[in-house]
């Protein structure tokens, strides 16, 4: 008895096992975006085929013993689909996955769109890959992204995607303008602009000289240490010290300099700043 | 009058279905880059990640793609407004009971702008038609998201079911 107990309950939980898995649609475990595929049915008489998937949702009635066909607009979507076979009030069911197709299109997220030139690592690159359909692609594929300016170098650099995303840090480059930031795979390109401006000043030079109604102070054509021209508006400070006192002024760039003038009739000797840039000191005599 | 009065009684109840508290989410960061998250985002992820799904299943049960948009954005709305159109179509209807979903967060953009997740939902999917039931069961499954900001909250850009990470 103890060893007869044993066995028929094996006996019946093989039966239970097969007679579950006889309830199983046979399907393929994945299929590509796009790809109609055959399911097999066994049987005779009609019964209602359901397909629902994560943007589709079909009923349809077949014929049992026939091979029903899913066609490719149906499995557009990537996702899980589920498959149900309903004849006479008993149902057979499945699931597959649909997985994206070959990539056809990039979605590149270029940060930030203007940035000083020089920047370690400021320019940041983001792509996703994303098949006909709009399906995110999980295969690895090698990403390149590209930062060009015209009339100089262009650097470039390969990244594998990891579950549809490559990113990038990249330097910003040398010269001022608008630069194409690319992202390219198999003749796929997206392209951004960025734009590349002047860093801060660098070397300030002045010269002054007395004027009828005090001292005219002008700056040399202010750039930053790679030679681009300043923007108009960044802010040159000029400090005079003279036997008055201390004056400060404050003066925008306009067409690549900055010129200001002290109403100082005596001796000053006159400095410039431009953030933690600071340029030459001139003396300037008093009037005569 | 009656039509007006059909319409509030939807609208409410589409609007307390809303309101009540979305599934339970939890959320894990410790495998996140290149990018740390900040304290609020780490809060505000999972919300929203909860009330997208809920939204989802609202949606799905009521053939209400309009209610899509409040949590759902891009390619994600796009499918899923495709999916209650098809559903509404063939007179075919899936119902998600929600058990609650284990998030983990593993890409998020050097500017902020990206996440890109691994959730695990515990889901009871209904399938009916008409008024009855032709499919139930209980499944795990894993889904990639991707989600960009908006202006006070997050949203969903791409939501795909994945048979494994």
């Amino acid at each position: 008895m103890r060893r007869v107990l044993p066995a028929a309950c094996l006996t019946i939980c093989l039966m239970a096992a097969l007679a579950l898995a006889a309830q199983e649609l046979q399907l393929p475990a994945t299929v590509n975006a796009g790809s109609g595929f055959a399911i097999a049915t066994s049987g005779s008489g009609s019964a209602t085929f359901y397909l629902v998937g994560p943007s589709y949702t079909a009923k349809r009635q077949v014929q049992l013993g026939q091979e029903i066909q899913v066609r490719p607009p149906e499995v557009r979507s990537a996702g899980r689909y589920l498959a149900i076979l309903r004849s006479g009030g008993a149902s057979r069911s499945g699931s597959f996955y649909v997985s994206a197709a070959k990539p056809a299109s990039l979605s590149f997220l270029a940060h930030p769109s203007r940035i000083p030139v020089g920047q370690r690592g400021g320019v940041v690159g983001v792509a996703f890959l994303f098949d006909n359909w709009h399906n995110l692609v999980r295969r690895p594929e090698d990403v390149e992204f590209r930062l060009s300016t015209k009339n100089a170098p262009a650097a470039a650099q390969s990244v594998r995607t990891r579950d549809g995303a490559a990113w990038i840090l990249m330097n910003s480059g040398t010269k001022a303008g608008n630069a194409q930031f690319v992202a390219a795979l198999d003749g796929i390109e997206e392209a951004r602009v960025i734009q590349q401006v002047a860093s801060d000043p660098c070397h300030l030079q002045i010269r002054a000289e007395r004027s009828p109604r005090g001292i005219l102070v002008q700056t040399a054509p202010v750039r930053d240490c790679s030679g681009n021209p300043v923007s108009d508006g960044t802010v040159v400070t000029f400090t005079a010290n003279s036997p008055a006192g201390l004056s400060t002024v404050d003066v925008p760039v306009k067409k690549d300099i900055a010129q200001v003038e002290l109403k100082i009739p005596g001796p000053a000797t006159i400095s410039v700043a431009s953030g933690v840039v600071m340029g030459n000191e001139v003396k300037v005599g008093g009037q005569q | 009058m009656r039509h007006a009065l059909v319409l509030a009684l939807l609208f409410v109840f589409s609007a307390s279905c809303l309101a009540a508290d979305g599934p339970r989410v939890q959320f894990d960061i410790s495998h996140i880059g290149p990018r740390q998250m900040e304290e609020v985002t780490g809060r505000n992820i999972p919300r929203d990640w909860g009330r997208a799904w809920q939204t989802l299943a609202v949606a799905f049960a009521q053939n209400r793609p309009d209610l899509l948009g409040h949590y759902f954005t891009g390619f994600a709305q796009q499918k899923l407004t495709a999916g209650i159109a098809a559903q509404e179509k063939s007179g075919v209807r899936t119902r998600y009971v929600d058990h609650g979903h284990k998030l983990e967060a593993f890409f998020y953009s050097p500017d902020g702008g990206a996440l890109e997740l691994h959730d695990t939902a515990d889901l009871e999917i209904q399938v009916l038609d008409g008024n009855n039931l032709v499919h139930s069961e209980r499944v795990t499954l894993r889904y990639i998201g991707l989600m960009t900001p908006a202006a006070d909250h997050w949203e969903v850009r791409v939501l795909e079911s994945v048979p494994s990470f």
